[in-house]
């Protein structure tokens, strides 16, 4: 008889625990599984602390459905096999409601697997392989960042502004794996979509994480281009910067790069006035309360400004928190099927998730650096011309 | 012909960066028959040591003052791991050697984390080495020439230090024979200790000379453990001379790879590596392992 009761409370705990909306159930986990260390570990913990801050948000408003959120992480190393065994540790052993995933698209193809296999929600608020939204794509899988194809469009648009209708000679640097080599197709494919008549003059494809780029730069300037795409990103495009400015890169050719708060907040008095400047989600040239409520929120927890990545990431969970209220339940299945084709309110303003593929229809931003730090943000920032590219103007139709 | 000109020097360029950073690496396998993973941990340091002492804004003396004071901090350290955990592995084998290298590498790529963090940082060129030369109608920046001269000095200095002091013969003996050495009367404890201490020195000097021309980040450690290892392989492990000719070895294949095929660039490094060590297994002034 004891047993019988002792099965009926652990019975009844167990109903509570899952019941939606009731006080005394257990925490809700979520999972991210990225990049935390190594050269590219700075774009992995900006996202976590932004999925902190959003998770932090919803907790002291009573948490999602009664229960409160907890976050689980791990470190994948940019290496897929790792990355494998993380998500893997964080769906079996810490039960995640929901994933978020790597810097890497390789990774994140591997994790996109997994989601679909144990059916967990992923959402790739880093990672942003058009592949992951194509190729791999399954139902549990949600693209937060402009893709591949949208980022180097926007770009292209910008860039045709400024070359006008002149022909151009133009040089390409970008490092050696798919995420570099698709950006570098897809930006020169949009910029004769966008009317600019060019030469491609070189093109250079350094290893990922390189310490010297100078023989490259040294090989592109032999060619005399005007403009040069550069596909480097974080510590790589610090790198090239610091070693294109000794080498005359940036007085010979206008460059373009993805020149985000971090990379420019590295390069300091270095940051390279007159470039190019991409940026998926920049904060400084959005005015609208919720962003600015939450740059507040952010520079009060980590003592910095939120990179792109701080913002996707925040925005991610307010989506998947949004889906989970709507459909009042955390499974899987259920909470994808709302967010499919819905629009969402984030920081970000309203943001629809396309049915088809699940991307998140969200802008890309391009700017010009500016020649002296914005003294509100005590770093180099963007000059005022910026161009909002609309996902109307840069997404690919569903196929 | 400029292009020709400052593509050459930024080869030399690499490969002087290089060349500082394998020196110690072979010095120390010369000498106490280690592969030291955490060299590559030294060098980050030195980098690390250099963006924190100058800032990111700053520069001037203060980066004079780190290029002096960094090194030897991380010279400080290298001693401290030689006597407290290094002296207890020389009797182990090769992989156990290793295994404890590459402990104290992880150890201290977390230790660097929790340090200076996951952001990426930069050091600006210092006043007076800032801007560039014109040579032969291209731009070089002056402070790249400084590095090649560092390099050229410090591989002089290493050469006096071998061929000209007691300190060098010593060494040079402790590479054919320690035992003899040691039946000699040296203290070879204490000369193994000053053999990786000046090794832990050269990395950091490297990494602190670095810092100016990239992006100081998680995973330098790595990335110059692999291309020091490579350059050391090749000029033969034990040879700093064989280090010297390696790296410039390394960075012209990379330069060539750059020029006539751009998207193989990355293999000619290991294709330089195969091609030297199938013609001398023991690298070009190396000797067979004893």
């Amino acid at each position: 008889m004891p047993a019988v009761m002792a099965c009926a409370t652990l019975l009844a705990a167990g109903c509570a625990s899952s019941s939606p909306g009731s006080p005394t159930s257990s925490p809700v986990t979520i999972g991210v599984a990225t990049t935390l260390s190594g050269a590219f570990g700075a774009y992995g913990v900006a996202g976590l602390d932004g999925i902190k801050l959003a998770v932090q948000d919803i907790d002291s408003h009573g948490g999602l459905l009664g229960r409160q959120v907890n976050v689980a992480s791990g470190d994948d190393q940019v290496d897929p096999a790792t990355g494998e065994t993380v998500t893997r540790n964080l769906i079996l052993h810490d039960h995640v409601a929901a994933l978020f995933g790597s810097v890497s698209s390789a990774v994140g193809a591997a994790q996109e697997q997994l989601a679909g296999q144990y059916k967990v929600p992923i959402f790739f608020h880093l990672a942003n392989d058009v592949g992951l939204t194509t190729t791999t794509f399954n139902q549990y899988a949600f693209e937060f960042s402009p893709n591949t194809d949208m980022e180097p469009a926007a770009a292209a648009l910008y860039f045709a502004k400024v070359i006008g209708h002149k022909s151009a000679r133009i040089a390409t640097i970008t490092p050696d794996y798919s995420f570099g080599l698709d950006t570098v197709s897809a930006f020169l494919a949009d910029l004769k979509k966008d009317g600019v008549t060019y030469t491609v003059t070189d093109k250079q494809t350094p290893a990922l994480g390189a310490s010297s780029f100078t023989s490259q730069i040294a090989a592109l300037l032999a060619t005399n281009p005007q403009y040069v795409f550069a596909g480097q990103y974080g510590s790589d495009l610090v790198t090239l910067t610091k070693q294109g400015l000794g080498l005359g890169l940036f007085s010979k050719t206008v460059v373009g790069g993805m020149y985000d708060i971090q990379v420019l907040a590295a390069l300091g008095a270095q940051a390279p006035a007159g470039a190019i400047a991409w940026d998926r989600d920049p904060f400084w040239t959005q005015d609208s309360g919720v962003m600015q409520n939450f740059v507040s929120s952010y520079k009060a927890a980590y003592h910095t400004y939120p990179s792109e990545f701080a913002v996707i990431g925040y925005s991610a969970v307010q989506a998947w928190a949004w889906a989970v209220k709507q459909a009042g339940t955390f499974d899987a299945g259920q909470v994808s099927a709302k967010l499919g084709g819905a629009t969402v309110p984030t920081i970000r303003g309203n943001v629809t998730i396309r049915a088809c593929d699940h991307q998140a229809e969200v802008p890309e931003w391009v700017g010009t650096i500016a020649s002296a730090p914005d003294p509100k943000y005590g770093t180099t920032l963007w000059g005022p011309d910026v161009l909002t590219a609309q996902p109307a103007q840069i997404i690919e139709p569903c196929s | 012909m400029s292009h020709y000109l400052i593509t050459f020097l930024s080869a030399l360029t690499d490969a002087s960066s290089l060349f500082v950073a394998a020196a110690g690496l072979t010095l120390v396998f010369g000498a106490l028959r280690i592969i030291n993973i955490a060299h590559g941990s030294f060098y980050a340091f030195g980098a690390f040591g250099v963006t924190t002492l100058v800032g990111a804004t700053a520069g001037g003396g203060r980066f004079w003052l780190a290029l002096l004071v960094v090194p030897l901090a991380v010279a400080a350290l290298g001693s401290a791991v030689e006597v407290t955990v290094l002296r207890r592995v020389y009797p182990r084998d090769h992989l156990a050697q290793l295994v404890v290298t590459y402990a104290l590498f992880l150890i201290f790529g977390d230790v660097a984390l929790r340090l200076w963090g996951s952001q990426e940082r930069s050091v600006p060129v210092p006043p007076g080495l800032s801007g560039s030369v014109t040579l032969s109608g291209g731009e070089f920046p002056v402070y790249d020439l400084f590095v090649i001269g560092a390099a050229v000095a410090v591989g002089l200095g290493l050469w006096a230090l071998l061929q000209r002091t007691p300190f060098g013969w010593r060494i040079r003996a402790a590479v054919e024979d320690p035992e003899l050495l040691a039946s000699a009367g040296s203290n070879v404890p204490l000369l193994f200790t000053a053999v990786f201490t000046l090794g832990a020195l050269l990395a950091g000097l490297a990494g602190a000379l670095a810092a100016p021309l990239e992006s100081v980040s998680p995973g330098l450690d790595a990335s110059i453990i692999i291309a020091a290892f490579i350059v050391s392989v090749i000029g033969g492990l034990g040879s700093v001379a064989g280090a010297a000719i390696g790296a410039v070895i390394i960075a012209l294949f990379n330069t060539a790879g750059v020029l006539w095929a751009p998207s193989w660039e990355p293999a000619f490094i290991y294709l330089a590596m195969i091609m030297v060590l199938a013609l001398r297994p023991w690298g070009l002034l190396g000797t067979a392992e004893r």
